[in-house]
């Protein structure tokens, strides 16, 4: 019993650490899928808060910015419509324009830069000069007037045709950027674009940026944030260039390394559309302390992940043993049922080799004794055949003789029992009239030698057929009607009643007489009865009868037995086809 | 007063004897080109612009004699007003010398310059009171475009004339040049700022002369 124990025992653990492995798994899953979801989650809420900032930001300088532009084109606008500047160009007077434009542009060009702070809301201008028809500039006679420029510079100016509405460019100028916006000049009296003005300003900075935000200009291949050292400026200004030569977008951002530290830049088309070369805003701004938050956030997620998986650990290693508990239990019941199982099968077999053994044993021994019974009758016989006996001798071997036919009744019985017990009887199913058999044998009872002084009340239609076959039925019929006449009180009576009900035949048989006990079983084989009586029987009729009844499909049982009347019940099965409907 | 009496006196003898030796006259038409349906707001300016030509509304031509003329001793003095922010009249043919007057006839300051090549000038800001009457003296011939600092729109023109004989058609395109001087010149007709048409004449005394310039 030990052996067993200890391999359920080891199934049951197999089966423990497979469910916790399996749980942890799945535990373990969840929690690195969660665990890189809400980094990934924070990492790209904190680069959008990030970008927003940034954009909010940029933006509210953009804002300042385009209002700066409109104020300034406005401006240029109002310079570019002024009659004197329009006679020199229109009617011929070149020489006159920058003279003509000196007056007119004094108020712009005159007095000192203004302080940043209200840069904003300057229109202070560093130079001014005026294209030709074919967007070259017009060389000033004096450059001191308009703002002196270096060739270099001055070339920057020149469009590759006239614009034909404000144009934003950046030009570089020594170390310096320089603002410009070009107006166009149309002619009052035909409306053909015939010059343009191209007014310099400081860029535009603001002042109050973040902290560590630091912003400048690209334009041409060359960065322009004077916050930088120059190492560093070269290795952006490469990366600037890519991004602004590649990318079709006119803004985006990227991450950059400057002088070790991570930034990261944002770049804006500051002149989108423009004749003169595309300039870009560039801002940088240090995500440092973005990261190292980013890094607090990372720990506190995994903190938590790693709880979680403790956690899962415990949880896990309880639900197993929980859920291996019913486990467990299923393989006790189990073992135990198979024990109670073995062990019936074994009776079952025993008990089937038991009354083979029974069967075998009830056939020979009925063959055994019909053979002497039969030597035994025939001596009998030719004993009573002979002349020289006394009457009482004559008697007596009559009464012998009527033994040895009861005991061949027996025998007979026996044999057709242990065919029946073995399987080996089989029913040849045929239509037989129960009534005719009926009758026959009430006339055969009334013939009996010994019959007692009853009375028989037949209740039965002619012609009932029950499917069957005769020999048995009508043995079915004998022991039951014997057993009616056997066991009657002198002047009782028998009532043999039958009737068709449905798909079967019903035949009671009742007579007077002593009452059956209610707890004793007259079916039983080789039963005898418990109350003394003057008549027996061998104890195998009634048997037989229900044997051979429930062969046919039918059965066979005691009604009633009370106050002096006893009544049995055989049910066949009706002769399909054959009898009247009841 | 004087010296502008003197001068005047001056300009009648000079064309007194002119005009008593000449007797010639020429007479016709100039086709002028179809009045355009000129934008509403352009009609009050008079003078219009179209591809860089400069003419006026309706279209009227100067008929003039072109040739070696004697200088005369002096013209009189022409006026071109300024009224409603436009010049009156948007056109003004003048001999070579002729000084012109511009009184400004508005309530408001008017300013009044010209870049162009045959006369620069700038008369400065000026109000209807100014006195004396701002004036100029043109001493080349050609095509003076007038404008106002203050008010860009404003376009008036001069034609300065190597001749006293010249005369504006109506709008029909017909004139009469009359007390002219015998002898072959050109006669030409100025249409607008780009087009001028000519044809050679030859002026006998006491005849007048039918020149049709199609």
């Amino acid at each position: 019993m030990r052996a067993p124990d200890e391999a359920r025992n080891k199934e049951v653990r197999s089966f423990r650490t497979r469910l916790f492995t399996a749980i942890m798994v799945i535990v373990a899953t969840l929690t690195a899928l969660g665990f890189y979801l809400a980094q990934r989650r924070i990492t790209a809420d904190a680069e959008r808060n990030l970008q927003q900032t940034f954009k909010t930001e940029l933006s509210s300088m953009h804002e300042l910015e385009q209002l700066r532009h409109a104020t300034l084109a406005e401006r240029c606008n109002a310079l570019a419509g002024k009659p004197r500047i329009h006679a020199a160009i229109e009617d011929d007077a070149i020489d006159l324009l920058y003279p003509s434009a000196k007056d007119e542009l004094r108020d712009l060009m005159e007095g000192d830069e203004p302080p940043p702070e209200q840069a904003a809301q300057s229109l202070h201008a560093r130079f001014y000069r005026f294209l030709d028809s074919t967007g070259a500039v017009i060389k000033p006679p004096n450059a001191s007037d308009v703002g002196e420029l270096d060739a270099k510079t001055e070339a920057q100016l020149s469009l590759n045709r006239l614009p034909d509405t404000q144009q934003i460019g950046y030009v570089q100028s020594g170390g310096d950027i320089q603002e410009v916006i070009a107006v166009p000049i149309f002619s009052t009296d035909t409306g053909d674009l015939v010059s343009a003005l191209v007014i310099g300003f400081k860029p535009f900075q603001l002042e109050d940026k973040p902290i560590g935000m630091q912003s400048g200009i690209w334009v041409g291949g060359n960065l322009h944030l004077p916050a930088l050292p120059p190492s560093a400026l070269s290795s952006l200004n490469e990366k600037i260039t890519r991004a602004a030569t590649d990318s079709e977008s006119d803004q985006n951002y990227f991450r950059v390394e400057v002088a070790g530290a991570p930034q990261l830049l944002f770049y804006k088309r500051l002149n989108p559309g423009s004749l003169f070369p595309p300039a870009y805003e560039i801002c940088i701004h240090p995500i440092a302390p973005w990261t190292a938050q980013l890094h607090r956030l990372r720990w506190q997620i995994g903190g938590a992940g790693g709880l979680l998986l403790l956690g899962g650990f415990i949880a896990s290693h309880f639900v197993a043993l929980r859920m291996s508990a019913p486990l467990k239990k299923l393989a006790l019941d189990s073992e135990e049922n198979r024990a109670e199982r073995e062990r019936a099968e074994a009776a079952l077999a025993t008990t089937a080799e038991e009354l083979e053994r029974s069967t075998r044993y009830s056939a020979d021994a009925s063959h055994q004794l019909k053979s002497p019974v039969t030597v035994l009758r025939v001596g009998l016989e030719t004993l009573l055949g002979c002349e020289d006996f006394r009457p009482e001798v004559y008697e007596q071997l009559s009464g012998l003789l009527h033994q040895t036919h009861r005991l061949t009744g027996v025998i007979d019985d026996l044999l057709l029992l242990s065919r029946m017990d073995a399987g080996h009887l089989r029913i040849a199913s045929a239509p037989v009239n129960l009534s005719q058999l009926v009758d026959e044998w009430l006339d055969d009872l009334g013939a009996l030698p010994d019959s007692p002084d009853v009375k028989i009340e037949k209740e039965f239609p002619s012609g009932l057929f029950v499917a069957g076959e005769k020999r048995y039925t009508s043995l079915i019929v004998q022991n039951l009607l014997e057993n009616a006449r056997k066991y009657n009180r002198p002047g009782g009576r028998i009532r043999v009643g039958a009737q068709s009900k449905g798909n079967h035949v019903v035949l009671s048989i009742g007579n007077n007489g002593r009452t059956i006990p209610r707890d004793e079983n007259i079916f039983e084989r080789f039963h005898h009865s418990s109350t003394p009586s003057v008549v027996s029987g061998h104890g195998i009729g009634l048997n037989l009868a229900r044997q051979l009844a429930r062969l046919h499909g039918g059965e066979l049982r005691l009604v009633r037995s009370e106050n002096d009347w006893t009544e049995f019940e055989v049910r066949f099965s009706a002769a399909n086809g054959v009898n009247p409907a009841a | 007063m004087r010296r502008l009496k003197l001068l005047s006196l001056k300009a009648v003898f000079s064309f007194i004897p002119a005009s008593l030796l000449a007797s010639a006259a020429v007479e016709g038409r100039v086709e002028l080109p179809k009045s355009r349906s000129a934008p509403v707001q352009a009609k009050r300016y008079e003078i219009v612009t179209k591809a860089g030509v400069l003419a006026t509304q309706p279209p009227l031509a100067v008929v003039y004699l072109d040739g070696n003329f004697s200088q005369t001793a002096s013209s009189p003095i022409k006026e071109l007003a300024q009224r409603d922010l436009t010049f009156v009249p948007a056109l003004l043919p003048i001999a070579v010398g002729t000084r012109v007057e511009f009184p400004n006839l508005d309530d408001t300051y008017h300013n009044i310059f010209s870049y162009s090549p045959t006369k620069r000038f700038d008369l400065g800001r000026y109000r209807p009171e100014e006195r004396p009457i701002p004036s100029v003296v043109f001493d080349k011939p050609g095509l003076v475009t007038l404008r106002c600092d203050i008010h860009e729109h404003m376009r008036g023109l001069i034609l300065v004339l190597n001749t006293p004989y010249f005369v504006m058609t109506d709008t029909a395109g017909r004139f009469r040049l009359d007390k002219l001087p015998p002898g072959k010149y050109t006669l030409k007709a100025w249409i607008d700022s780009r087009t001028t048409r000519e044809k050679p004449v030859e002026l006998k005394d006491g005849h007048i002369l039918h020149v049709d310039l199609p």
